[in-house]
């Protein structure tokens, strides 16, 4: 909120105390930071605060105060923070979130600040999916996640269907074909589809087909939906309506909502992001066998990408020290046990060669694999995406996976309604 | 509306309305135990049972030993005691004065108590946050329930004044004609007719600051201040996927309390308080 | 109490108090002053950005807009058809709500055995943290796995599985009863306590001249309730209208936007959008009709207050 306006109650004086000494980091007295975590696995949980404690250990003048957040109200808790100028020194986010804040100036722009060791340890893929307003630096990618597929192996294997690997995948064809193989009429369905938050998992996985659905000419960014847009949606949808061999009941579901009918054997496949495999694990009935499908080829195999974040505020007055913690908690070893905790891909190479994330044991060798799938999200770069996908794209794409517009209807919605509301962010 | 007599065939009917009434006010309390008790195999079951087939206290051991819940449900019960006790002491006399002394300035302060309730937090929550700031009142306990105390404060008023208009003026005029001093009406007549309203109003005050979550969020920083909503709220993870065996646990640790102190209230309420006070 | 009861029964005239107190300051002032500190000026602050272009940013200049704002809004159809979706769960939720709550502190008022673990387990809504509640319902209505279907299934009252969250014409019907659900123990109370302030020689009078229970209630408990009745019902369409987290967590405004409501629409306006001064504007709008409303159904109480 604009402070020079403020009310009489709230005076320039607290603002000015807010920002002065931001990125000085001169002193080099004790500080004590408050790390923002959104860690919320038990293993995750337990892997963070003992990074931390281990910190704290070594850094008796750097000591880290870690305090968990919640995926859920982080948005809200950081917008109040910041426009409150009392934001946490490391904040833990994803890089959508991080696009917004960004644009907004809240965040450090880290390009000065990140040692060469940690910027060469993180593929370019990933630096890609954390830069934003002209090419700063917002935040550092740590964990991915890329799509792919768990599958129930007995009933891949009494159908015959041939179980794809990370060298050869299975093409969109190949795996429409074989779920129509695994349906069974009134008994089982080769895939279930939980598209209730259907926006994301869309885009990301429309880069199979170079679907990209945003492009920018003159500055200008517009919403198009061309054929290779369309390509996921329609074949997701024939699962649904033609083949019938999705299940529409669980057109409105999230995250793990499949996985009890999936265990009873009443679906083959469940699309997921690599983590879901933690669920599959924890709830699997004993002796179910599942397997991890690697992500499925268009013209491509590629996936949008984003990634999970640590971020230092704008206004922060230990960015320095901030920045020591960051390059701790995220070199190649600790990333590994990040990842291990998260169930997540992670963004450092040292750490994708960690012997724990390519053993073939839980798939780790097909999720870890997976990331060399991953290009940034397109959308990532646009202003203004969240409200079109809110107010927009998230509608428009339940009614069509509820069968209730035509394809052409919700093209005709995505780029009409969408160009309206991203005009509103150009101005 | 039940309009059987006492005694009549009325009686089971009333029993049975209660019992519908309360299997579905109640039966996710049920479900929270259940869920409490299950492990995470068995929350993924297709056929759900009531009765856990394997029980299992480790969702307990595990909210516990990851969580300080101890130290949240004390922050959350200092925090709460203390708004609902402040609401009921400030509001009471007001209450009483808006009804019985009528002025301009009563209507007033009356549509004031109603617009401000109108008037959505997400309006709000950002300025009151920079104002708690310059008064240095974030991340403190003390800042929390003066929050709460506010947001308490105009449907407490509006509550009980409904509730004093529903005092006859006459009882209490007519005590007076008796010759009993205006102070003993109010102890003798008006307060046992006002108890229940209190007690409902207190209680009130304590639940919705007891379960408040976004200003505790907003405001508290300190994990130690952190108040039990904040810890529950830990156990959910993104995209709708949450732990829910050690969240089952401990929320159902956190429900128990508001629960019990009613119970306990309620017992005294009805055993002697109003009866007893009416004839005293 | 005799003497109360016979002044009562000779129908005194109200007397009515003219002029100002000063003791009534005194009793008034010290809640009202932590309101008007902490809730009046962030008010007037956030009336103030509906009339700005106060977006979300770091050190981001203000303009004042004059109704430029307001004018934008007339002309947002989205936000006129969540209104519209807003009214229906709100005049829903208040209506059902308050019928079934007086049906249940009737029935709690009377002397049947165990009520006080019933007015307890009355309040379990109530007092089950909200972060639960929303994920303890969606597992009810979990379309496969959820208890609601498979009772309704050993009920023989369904066949197949209902997918209630994600039907186009169930998913606001389903989350009303979760709004039923979740606000009945404030109504119940509240008209429980309403319900016992009914001074008991006034019943017991009225059953000595031999009126039915439905005279009695009309005669006797309807008037000394109504206040309280007015008071509850007048708030509880103002919380329902500003409800949405509950909303949010089942259904996520879906599907198709058929439970989008409001003030959802207001605050994801702010907070995810950061358009601070449009939400602002929004929740003025909100505010306005619900005035309206409110005043139109408040204005005998507010007469009396004089």
């Amino acid at each position: 909120m604009q402070r020079r306006t403020l009310l009489a109650v709230v005076p320039a004086a607290l603002v000015a105390a807010g920002t002065a000494g931001c990125s000085s980091g001169s002193s080099d007295g004790p500080v004590t930071l408050r790390f923002l975590s959104l860690a919320w696995q038990k293993e995750s949980i337990a892997a963070n605060k003992k990074l931390v404690a281990e910190w704290n250990k070594k850094n008796p003048k750097i000591q880290v105060k870690y305090v968990q957040g919640s995926w859920d109200n982080v948005h809200d808790q950081l917008v109040t923070a910041f426009e409150g100028g009392d934001a946490p020194d490391v904040i833990h986010d994803e890089s959508p979130d991080i696009a917004g804040f960004a644009a907004q100036n809240y965040l450090q722009d880290l390009t000065d600040l990140l040692p060469s060791a940690l910027k060469n340890d993180i593929s370019a893929q990933s630096w890609d999916t954390v830069k934003f307003a002209g090419g700063g630096i917002y935040g550092v990618p740590f964990l991915q996640e890329s799509q792919i597929f768990v599958a129930n192996r007995k009933l891949l294997q009494q159908a015959k269907v041939r179980i794809p690997t990370v060298d050869a995948p299975w093409t969109w064809d190949e795996y429409a074909e074989v779920c129509r193989k695994l349906t069974v009429k009134g008994k089982q369905y080769g895939v279930a589809w939980p598209l209730s938050a259907p926006v994301n998992k869309v885009l990301n996985l429309s880069l199979n087909f170079d679907g990209t659905f945003f492009g920018t000419s003159g500055g200008k960014t517009t919403v198009h939906v061309g054929d290779n847009e369309k390509q996921v949606l329609r074949r997701i949808h024939d699962q649904l309506w033609v083949d019938h061999s999705a299940d529409p009941a669980t057109v409105g579901m999230k995250g793990a909502d499949p996985l009890p009918a999936f265990f009873a054997g009443k679906y083959a496949m469940v699309p997921a992001g690599v983590y879901f495999r933690q669920q599959v694990v924890q709830g699997a009935p004993k002796g179910f066998d599942w397997v991890t499908i690697p992500p499925l080829k268009g013209t491509s195999q590629h996936q949008g990408a984003t990634s999970q974040t640590l971020s230092i505020p704008a206004d922060g007055k230990n960015q320095k020290q901030a920045m020591q913690f960051i390059s701790f908690l995220l070199n190649g070893p600790n990333q590994a046990t990040l990842a291990l905790g998260d169930w997540l891909v992670p963004t450092s190479k040292e750490a994708a060669k960690d012997p724990r994330l390519t053993t073939t044991k839980d798939d780790w060798n097909v999720a870890t694999a997976s990331q060399q799938n991953l290009v940034v999200a397109p959308y990532l770069k646009v202003d203004g995406f969240d409200e079109w996908k809110t107010k927009v794209a998230t509608p428009a794409m339940q009614q069509y996976f509820n069968n209730k517009i035509s394809l052409d209807a919700l093209a005709t919605k995505l780029v009409k309604d969408g160009n309206e509301v991203l005009k509103r962010y150009q101005k | 509306m039940s309009t059987a007599r006492r005694g009549g065939v009325g009686t089971p009917l009333k029993y049975l309305a209660l019992l519908g009434y309360l299997v579905f006010l109640a039966f996710p309390l049920a479900w929270l135990a259940s869920t409490a008790l299950k492990t995470p195999r068995e929350m993924a079951s297709l056929d759900p049972t009531w009765i856990p087939r394997h029980p299992t206290l480790a969702n307990f051991a595990e909210a516990f030993r990851e969580q300080n819940l101890t130290q949240s449900a004390g922050n959350s019960l200092l925090v709460a005691l203390t708004a609902a006790v402040l609401t009921v002491l400030l509001a009471l006399p007001a209450a009483y004065a808006l009804v019985r002394f009528r002025s301009v300035l009563n209507k007033l302060a009356l549509a004031w108590v109603l617009v401000s309730q109108v008037f959505p937090f997400i309006l709000v929550i950002i300025p009151l946050f920079m104002i708690l700031k310059q008064l240095d009142l974030v991340n403190t306990r003390g800042g929390l329930i003066l929050v709460y105390l506010t947001f308490n404060l105009p449907f407490a008023l509006w509550m009980l004044q409904g509730y004093v208009r529903g005092v006859p003026k006459e009882l209490e005029e007519a005590a007076s004609v008796d010759g009993a001093g205006r102070l003993r009406v109010l102890r003798t007549v008006v307060a046992p007719l006002l108890a229940p309203g209190v007690v409902a109003t207190f209680l009130f005050a304590f639940i919705s600051s007891w379960n408040e979550f976004m200003f505790a969020l907003v405001l508290l920083k300190d994990p130690d201040l952190a108040t039990l909503p904040l810890t529950l709220v830990r156990f959910t993870g993104a995209d709708g996927v949450a732990r829910l065996g050690p969240l089952a646990a401990a929320a159902l640790l956190a429900t128990i309390p508001s629960l019990a102190l009613f119970a306990v209230i309620q017992r005294r309420l009805t055993a002697g308080l109003l009866a007893g006070a009416v004839k005293g | 109490m005799t003497a109360a009861t016979a002044t009562l029964a000779a129908n005194a005239k109200p007397v009515r108090r003219k002029g100002f107190e000063p003791a009534v300051l005194g009793l008034v002032a010290p809640a009202l002053l932590p309101v008007l500190v902490l809730s009046v000026a962030p008010l007037l602050y956030g009336i103030y950005l509906g009339f700005t272009d106060a977006r979300a940013g770091r050190n981001m200049p203000v303009h004042v807009t004059g109704f430029a704002n307001y004018v934008e809004l007339f002309g947002d159809a989205d936000f006129w058809g969540s209104f519209r979706i807003g009214l229906v769960w709100a005049v829903g939720v208040t209506v059902l709500q308050f019928a079934a709550a007086l049906g249940l502190a009737l029935l709690l008022n009377q002397k049947l055995r165990g009520r006080w673990l019933a007015r307890t387990l009355t309040l379990v809504p109530w007092a089950m943290p909200p972060v639960v509640v929303g994920l303890m319902w969606r597992l009810v209505y979990h379309p496969q796995a959820g208890i609601l279907n498979s009772t309704l299934k050993d009920l023989h009252l369904i066949s197949s599985n209902v997918d209630w969250l994600n039907s186009f014409t169930l998913a606001l019907p389903a989350v009303i009863a979760v709004g039923v659900w979740a606000g009945m123990p404030q109504t119940t109370i509240t008209l429980l306590a309403g319900l016992q302030a009914v001074p008991g020689e006034l019943t017991e009078a009225a059953t000595v001249d031999g009126a039915s229970t439905w005279q009695r209630f009309r005669a006797v408990t309807w008037p000394a309730l109504r206040p309280v009745v007015t008071a509850i019902t007048a708030l509880d369409f103002i919380w329902n209208i500003n409800q949405f987290g509950l909303v949010y967590v089942l259904t996520q405004g879906g599907p198709g936007g058929q439970t989008r409501l409001p003030m959802l629409f207001a605050y994801e306006e702010a907070f995810r959008y950061g358009f601070f001064g449009y939400a602002a504007s929004l929740g003025v709008a909100i505010v306005l009709v619900v005035l309206v409303v409110l005043a139109f159904y408040l204005r005998r109480m507010l007469k009396e207050a004089v």
